[in-house]
């Protein structure tokens, strides 16, 4: 029975979103012609590339590696910093329509508020910030604030203070006690938690007798991570009532089902539009027709469906 | 246009050499765009292992059909090599910026010499097709034995090709560097194409005319449209995205040395 039909849209961590499916950091350029209706069919949201106070050149060497069902990567938050990011970025962004999400690079408090301050004056209204304490690519800022309740508590708090819009924080799956970092981090004020950033590995490059990254570890992601992810996303739902969003692996409507059952309001795709750009368009459509099978009327009656009444 | 995902039928895969493959494949969008230096992303399979998309130069285009040079390096390669005609194959692109668009409106030389290495003979057999008599001499170079077809394949399409190889199998033995003039005259330019080696011993070849050398690089990467970041490479200017940026540069743009991760 397909004939109900099912509203894929909701509003998630202060955000109106047409469709569940959210572009994760990292992915999408901002080359114009990507960012025309065509391209982002079946999106809700897109989450910019990391934007960090300065210019940040990236890491060295290679970048990226293929993995079994995924791939590696350091690519070490690469940007021009959020001067640049406002003249040629945002306004390509904008010219989307859709709701987007700066993905903001945790860096000393300093330096992050002085971030916040140039997004706040920003000619147009920024839609949302990602706090990204997450990448593990980078030494000193990142994931270095996401491990520990104590300082996931303490980043987000500044953030915070500064900017009273949406903000979504974006996990580490390395924190030892995920969900105490998520409980921590929804005291302090968060209006949503993306679970979650890539997942610590490495790879030998047997060819040259060394690691394939200069700073050896890398960010592992792609339909690899997927069943980690699922148990991630499972545990964070269980911790906080703030709207959890999945990240990790998704790579078609099962997956993203999958997560919204588990207790997922949306889902971010990242790695997967690598291989897919017409990922999210399927994703969307998929999740409708599941949704209509179901007889469920909206995303929202599907999120948490699978816990059936368990915390 | 930036890159857009396609399934597209092999209409023919002609082995070339042990490991070496001519693959044509139906996709009209693609042939009508591509530029000589554009490259396409071939996914090996159908699932998500291999995950990523294997980047490929065109070597030519006929109607609604382009062709690119498959070199048979790893487990995807492998996959693709073994794919039949009248499968189809999803491919993304045209990717980056051809010897043409990397221009920017600047206007074509007078004159140009066309220097490939192994497959990356592919982007200068398509850019001859286009330039015609503007291509004052080609050559190309190889391993030697076990890239005859190859080889031969060049020759044909490139009138006047010279081929060089290594082990000395065919051609005049050495390498490609062999066949290009010791100075560049003012009116001229070198497109060329090929390992990473070769085409840092072109640069340090013209030392004073990095801009009239142009060089097609490779990178891995993953997206092929200049998202991921992960094919980047150090510029003097700055870094620079070889799937978006190039993969076409100014020879004397590029901070060789610093050119590890190919």
């Amino acid at each position: 029975m397909t004939s109900t039909k099912f509203d894929i849209s909701s509003r998630v961590g202060g955000l109106e979103l047409r469709s569940p499916v959210i572009i994760a950091s990292g992915v999408w350029p901002y080359e114009r012609e990507l960012w025309s209706p065509l391209r982002l069919e079946g999106v809700g949201a897109v989450c910019t590339k990391a934007v960090s106070l300065n210019l940040r050149a990236g890491n060295r060497g290679t970048r990226v590696w293929e993995t079994p069902c995924g791939m590696l990567n350091s690519i070490g938050l690469q940007n021009g910093g959020v001067h640049e990011f406002l003249r040629e970025g945002m306004p390509v962004a904008r010219s989307s329509g859709l709701p987007f999400l700066v993905n903001l690079v945790m860096e000393a408090e300093k330096d992050v508020r002085e971030t916040i301050a140039a997004l706040k004056d920003a000619p147009f209204e920024i839609p949302a910030l990602e706090l990204n304490i997450s990448c593990p690519n980078v030494d000193g800022d990142g994931m270095d604030w996401g491990v520990s309740p104590k300082s996931a508590a303490r980043a987000v708090a500044i953030v915070r203070r500064e900017w009273k819009g949406p903000l979504w924080v974006k996990l580490t799956p390395q924190a030892p006690d995920l969900p105490a970092v998520a409980r921590a981090a929804e005291a302090e004020g968060a209006d949503a938690l993306v679970c979650a950033n890539t997942w610590l590995g490495m790879a030998m490059d047997i060819k040259k007798k060394r690691p394939a990254f200069r700073r050896v570890v890398a960010g592992l992601s792609g339909p690899a991570v997927f069943p980690l992810a699922l148990r991630a996303v499972w545990q964070v739902c269980g911790a906080v009532s703030i709207p959890v969003v999945g990240c990790g692996g998704v790579a078609g409507w099962e997956d993203a089902a999958a997560m919204i059952l588990a207790g997922a309001s949306a889902v971010e795709s990242g790695s997967a539009l690598f291989a897919d750009f017409n990922l999210p368009r399927k994703i969307a459509s998929g999740l409708a027709a599941y949704g209509a099978e179901q007889g469920a009327a909206s995303i929202k009656d599907l999120v948490g469906l699978g816990r059936d009444g368990r915390a | 246009m930036a890159p857009k995902d396609f399934r597209a039928e092999l209409v023919e895969n002609r082995k070339l050499d042990d490991g070496t493959f001519l693959m044509s494949l139906r996709c009209p969008e693609i042939a009508r765009a591509a530029e000589p230096g554009q490259f396409v992303l071939l996914r090996p399979g159908a699932g998500n292992d291999p995950f990523l998309g294997r980047p490929l130069a065109v070597a030519a285009v006929d109607g609604d059909v382009f062709t690119v040079l498959l070199r048979v390096t790893g487990r995807g390669t492998e996959m693709l090599a073994s794919r039949r005609e009248g499968d189809f194959i999803t491919v993304r692109g045209p990717s980056g910026r051809g010897f043409w668009s990397s221009r920017e409106g600047e206007p074509l030389p007078g004159k140009i010499i066309l220097a490939g290495g192994s497959v990356g003979a592919a982007p200068l057999i398509f850019a001859a097709g286009r330039l015609g008599s503007a291509v004052t001499a080609a050559a190309f170079g190889f391993a030697g034995r076990g890239w005859e077809g190859t080889a031969k394949l060049a020759e044909e399409l490139v009138s006047g090709a010279g081929l060089f190889s290594d082990d000395g199998a065919f051609g005049r033995k050495g390498t490609v560097l062999a066949g290009l003039p010791d100075e560049l005259p003012h009116d001229t330019e070198i497109w060329a194409c090929g390992p990473v080696g070769m085409l840092r011993a072109l640069a340090a070849k013209y030392p004073g005319s990095g801009s009239r050398v142009r060089v097609s690089l490779e990178a891995r990467m993953a997206c092929g449209a200049g998202g991921c970041l992960g094919c980047v490479i150090p510029l003097v200017t700055g870094n620079a995205r070889v799937c978006a940026d190039g993969p076409v540069f100014k020879a004397g743009e590029v901070k060789w040395d610093d050119l590890d991760q190919i």
